[in-house]
């Protein structure tokens, strides 16, 4: 008796939820389409360890939102974002992917740490809804060859070829590779290693990995030192980076210090010290700062938002632009012809230099360049061409 | 250890008592449960909240694990993450590497799995209380950073491409199908798990949970009988890892972290030990709160820690406690009004 | 070799500050209190409020500065610790012990993203910060800030433990760790032994967090979630609840990472730290100093 009338409960409250859900339960049709407003999915990180990030991609995605409501939106209907927090962490990013697919976006443009989009790829690719990926950049993202994975930041791989080419060029002989154990990180120092280890060139002096979140690197500096490099790359994110730095200063290490794209930002050198932080280079993709007519871009960012830009805004207003190009070229917000529309794009003007993607739906060229610490900032050294 | 005190229990009035049991120890509640687990795609099928109710289907296979552990046998674990992530990467490892149907690889997670619960528990279950505490946490910890390190594991990227479950030639890859086989598997882990721990080496779990020197003396195998509850706990979070990993095609080391384990240890607690019915609406509420306070934003966390700190404060022994230990607390001044405490609640 | 000494016996003197509380508090009332190492991290974000409201009224290079914020600092958590014993833990005396862990942990949550909420996501970079120049000693770089991080460190621990021995607020605070109701029918106000011992312990957590964010340079709002499994692992290896086990526990963890991280590399290093732990805590199940009692639960 109690049993039949807690199953009947629990069929009431079914009913009423049933009521309430508007049929999306199992045998009820996908509604979407037609007009109103084409939504942009993006996860990013908004809580854990890097949810410091997440808020310059969001501002960053959100600003060319604004530019193209403004403009009319696409085809007259007006875009609109929505995001949702991946913390970094696969299984809180897979139910966010979930999330936005069941809010029916026609694009995705978010993924920053690839540990935690890896799984949220084939929660896009049963939707065929294409994925433009601003930040996160480990080629395993590419390897599993979907065909709605579209990355616009460029690849580990280019990374270390823009730094061996550096190495190069300064006459490196002993390079040390410093990671922080996580896949981004990783990927860039296991491709360099992989360049150096080639004859020719300099040489892999040592590999160090460090643990993230910690403040005392001096046990790793001391290895760094004791491997004898004269020159140090950092290839993890800015947090632990101007600990490094001001660490291997103190230690008494003079030689030249090169960081990643993850470590570009203004903190990296007012954690350093600045006194530290001077000449150290960095392997990045052009941003605003770097660009000579980008300061209008900077100064609408500013007005929105009330702060600066910061790592993978542009990319991130990039992706929004790519996606509203390909809906546009399209025709349609339906995924396939989506992505036909993005393998066809020629030459489309983003801050990194012209896109068109390879057949494995990457950038043609990384389009990294050399920046240097001149003061609080960090200024175009060389653009490797 | 930490299940029993002699001082500060409180009894709420007995009618209430008496009310509350009826209804916990009646099977209907199970089905009841189970009916709203089958029946809710009907209402809901977008696939986030198919996504969300597999996570939380799994959250509770892995809290009723932890809860043999934890619950049954007293021994706290703060490194359960550990057998969940072992269970998540030989599966994983063995089916993509080899090309094998995710189903075919169970033979070989259990058996990982009961060799790692022997390697873990073997040297630390002779250490008590906080002393093994820091040690599964340890492990969790190594396990975890071994599986960043290492190529096999695919490093801190983790691995892709788990295939989804094929049963008999029946595809069940879309979230729906694979909705329902979860809910089978975990229900069937659930019904399992309370079997063991009614069963004669439930009771002996729960003799060296209240007593382990007096369990000893009246000759039950303490060191035996505890890895049992190990190994049945890394069995259950192994098989849960498994699931896990055909949940999201991919892991890597960043869901087996500390927190993970933590997580896990507080659905258990939260829910009320050793209670069957605590533990899954324990596991509900830690996997469920989080996504339910999405709107929360920049709160969501925050919120969450306020809530898990109300709630213990006016619940201290869980939402949901076992009504009855086998008869106890000569000291507890009304024991046991209404009788009720002769039941078991996990029936 | 010298240089791998010194440096594990700076940051162990970090992690043995932060210990002290752990053990503490875990002495006195058998709580794993998730929630110290982010007292530690709200000790840094309380300097550094500090620092910046003072920051016109006193210079932002003298050591005397660093001082005085660290004594206000140390006030501000300490008074915090007992707040959060009043609040979360004080209500569940005499509720299982497992389910006051559940509050702690609930509390890290609320701290960690109640920072957040207040100071943003973004790491900040302390005004005031230390660091100069090394000099050679016997090998190893050492930096006279260094030295007097470790000077005052050790200061505040021995501090502590003369508190304890000599005095009768200490003996209180023995008295309540050998047994809690046998104080208090000897007279002992147990409630307020234990808000003084949360007082105590958060403020060293406080103090080790300013001096942290000093010497280091930035602060997050998560910084404290790792020192505090270091300093449970610390408070672990020396025998938790022991004062003494807590400063050597410490140290040792110091020198077990620093040399780790030099044999094995830094991927594996934590992994080397917690096989020792487990290996040692095999032959010595209670830790180095830790009483072997059997337990009674």
């Amino acid at each position: 008796m109690q049993s039949r009338k807690l199953l009947l409960a629990a069929t009431l409250t079914l009913g009423a939820l049933s009521l309430t859900a508007c049929g999306q339960g199992l045998g009820s049709g996908s509604t979407a389409d037609g007009s109103g407003p084409i939504t942009i999915g993006m996860v990013v990180p908004l809580s854990g360890s890097s949810s410091a990030i997440g808020p310059y991609m969001q501002n960053g995605a959100q600003l060319a939102v604004n530019e193209i409501n403004a403009d009319g939106g696409i085809d007259g209907r007006d875009v609109k974002l929505e995001v949702a927090d991946g913390a970094c962490d696969p299984k809180t990013a897979v139910a966010a992917a979930n999330k936005l697919v069941s809010s029916d976006i026609a694009a995705s443009v978010g993924g920053y740490c690839s540990g935690a989009t890896l799984p949220t790829l084939p929660v896009f690719a049963k939707q065929d809804i294409p994925m433009i990926i601003p930040a996160a950049n480990s080629t395993q993202l590419v390897e599993q060859k979907l065909p709605n994975v579209f990355l616009i930041n460029g690849t580990g791989a280019q990374q270390a070829q823009a730094a061996m080419k550096w190495f190069d060029k300064e006459g490196a002989s002993a390079v040390s590779l410093v990671d922080d154990n996580t896949s981004y990180s990783v990927d860039i120092a296991d491709k360099t290693a992989a360049l150096l280890k080639e004859s020719g060139g300099p040489d892999l002096a040592g590999r160090v990995s460090v643990t993230a979140g910690e403040s005392d690197y001096s046990a790793n500096v001391n290895a760094i030192i004791t491997s004898h490099p004269d020159f140090v790359y950092w290839t993890g994110y800015y947090q632990e980076g101007g600990l490094i730095i001001r660490q291997l200063r103190q230690a008494g290490y003079q030689g030249p210090i090169m960081v990643g794209d993850g470590s570009v930002d203004g903190s990296l050198v007012q954690i350093a010290g600045e006194k530290q932080a001077q000449g150290v280079f960095a392997t990045m993709t052009q941003t605003p700062d770097t660009l000579t007519n980008a300061s209008g871009w900077i100064a609408d960012y500013k007005k929105a938002f009330g702060a600066d830009p910061g790592p993978f805004s542009t990319q991130s207003y990039d992706a929004v632009r790519v996606a509203a190009k390909a809906i546009e070229d399209a025709g349609s917000t339906d995924g396939k012809k989506m992505i036909s529309a993005l393998e066809a794009l020629k030459d489309f003007h983003l801050f990194s230099g012209p896109l068109t993607f390879t057949p494995e739906h990457t950038l043609s060229s990384g389009g990294f360049v050399i920046l240097k610490v001149k003061g609080t900032k960090f200024e175009l050294e060389d653009d490797l061409s | 250890m930490a299940t029993t005190t002699n001082t500060g229990t409180r009894t709420r009035p007995g009618s209430d008592q008496n009310l509350i049991s009826r209804a916990l120890s009646s099977r209907g509640l199970g089905v009841a449960a189970l009916a709203f687990a089958l029946l809710f795609p009907f209402v809901i099928a977008t696939p986030y909240a198919l996504s969300v109710m597999t996570s939380a289907a799994i959250y509770v296979m892995l809290a009723v694990g932890l809860n043999i552990v934890v619950g049954y046998c007293g021994l706290l674990d703060l490194g359960f993450a550990a057998f969940f992530a072992v269970g998540a990467y030989t599966s994983g490892v063995i089916s993509t590497e080899f090309d094998i149907p995710i189903l075919a690889t169970i033979p070989a997670v259990i058996v990982v799995t009961v060799v790692a619960g022997l390697i873990i528990g073997g040297p630390t279950l002779r250490l008590r209380s906080d002393y093994l505490a820091i040690v599964t946490l340890g492990f969790g910890e190594i396990i975890r950073i071994t599986a960043n390190n290492l190529d096999i594991t695919g490093g801190p990227s983790g691995i892709f491409g788990i295939p989804g479950i094929d049963l008999f030639g029946l595809d069940l890859s879309s979230p729906a199908a694979f909705y329902y086989f979860v809910v089978v598997v975990v229900t069937i882990a659930v019904i399992g798990a309370a079997r063991l721990g009614r069963s004669r080496l439930g009771r002996a779990w729960r003799f060296i949970r209240e007593d382990e020197d007096a369990a000893e003396a009246m000759g039950v195998h303490t060191y035996r009988v505890k890895l049992a509850a190990y190994i049945a706990g890394a069995v259950w979070g192994g098989l849960a890892g498994m699931l896990f990993g055909v949940q999201l095609t991919a892991i890597s080391p960043a869901s087996f972290t500390f927190l993970q384990s933590a997580l896990i240890l507080m659905a258990v607690v939260l829910g009320g030990m050793g209670s069957t019915p605590g533990v899954i609406a324990g596991a509900l509420f830690v996997s469920l709160a989080p996504e339910l306070l999405r709107g929360a934003a920049d709160y969501r966390y925050f919120a969450f820690g306020l809530i898990l700190i109300t709630v213990i404060i006016f619940r201290p022994q869980g939402v949901w406690p076992v009504r009855a230990r086998e008869k106890e607390r000569p000291d507890q001044g009304d024991p046991d009004p209404h009788g009720a405490l002769a039941k078991e609640a996990i029936s | 070799m010298s240089q791998l000494i010194w440096n594990g016996l700076f940051v162990g003197s970090f992690y043995g500050l932060v210990a002290l509380g752990y053990s503490m508090v875990y002495g006195i009332i058998k709580l794993l209190n998730f929630a110290h190492g982010d007292i530690y991290m709200l000790g840094a974000f309380g300097g550094f409020a500090v620092l910046g409201l003072l920051g016109g009224v006193i210079g932002t290079t003298s050591f005397v500065a660093l001082l005085i914020v660290l004594v206000i600092a140390m006030l501000l958590t300490g008074a915090f610790g007992v707040l959060l014993e009043r609040v979360a833990y004080r209500p569940l005396r005499g509720a299982p012990r497992l389910s006051i862990l559940i509050t702690a942990v609930g509390a890290s949550f609320a701290i960690e993203y109640g920072v957040r909420l207040v100071a943003g996501p973004n790491p900040r970079v302390y005004p005031l910060r230390i660091g100069g120049e090394s000099i050679d000693v016997l090998g190893a770089r050492i930096t006279w800030e260094q030295v007097a991080l470790i000077g005052i460190a050790f200061a505040l621990m021995i501090g502590l433990n003369l508190y304890i021995l000599r005095t009768s607020e200490g003996r209180a605070m023995r008295a309540i760790a050998l047994d809690p109701k046998a104080s208090l029918l000897m007279g002992i106000n147990v409630d307020r032994v234990i808000s003084r011992v949360f007082f105590l312990g958060s403020a060293l957590a406080g103090a080790a967090g300013v001096m942290a964010g000093a010497y280091y340079g930035k602060i997050d709002f998560l910084m404290g979630f790792v020192i505090g499994l270091k300093a449970f692992t610390a408070a672990v290896i020396g025998g938790i609840g022991n004062f003494p086990g807590a400063m050597l526990g410490g140290l040792l963890l110091g020198l077990l990472e620093s040399f780790g991280t030099q044999w094995l590399g830094g991927e594996w290093r934590d992994v080397f730290t917690f096989a020792v732990l487990i290996l040692l805590l095999s032959v010595r199940p209670t830790g180095l100093l830790g009483e072997r009692v059997t337990e009674r639960v």
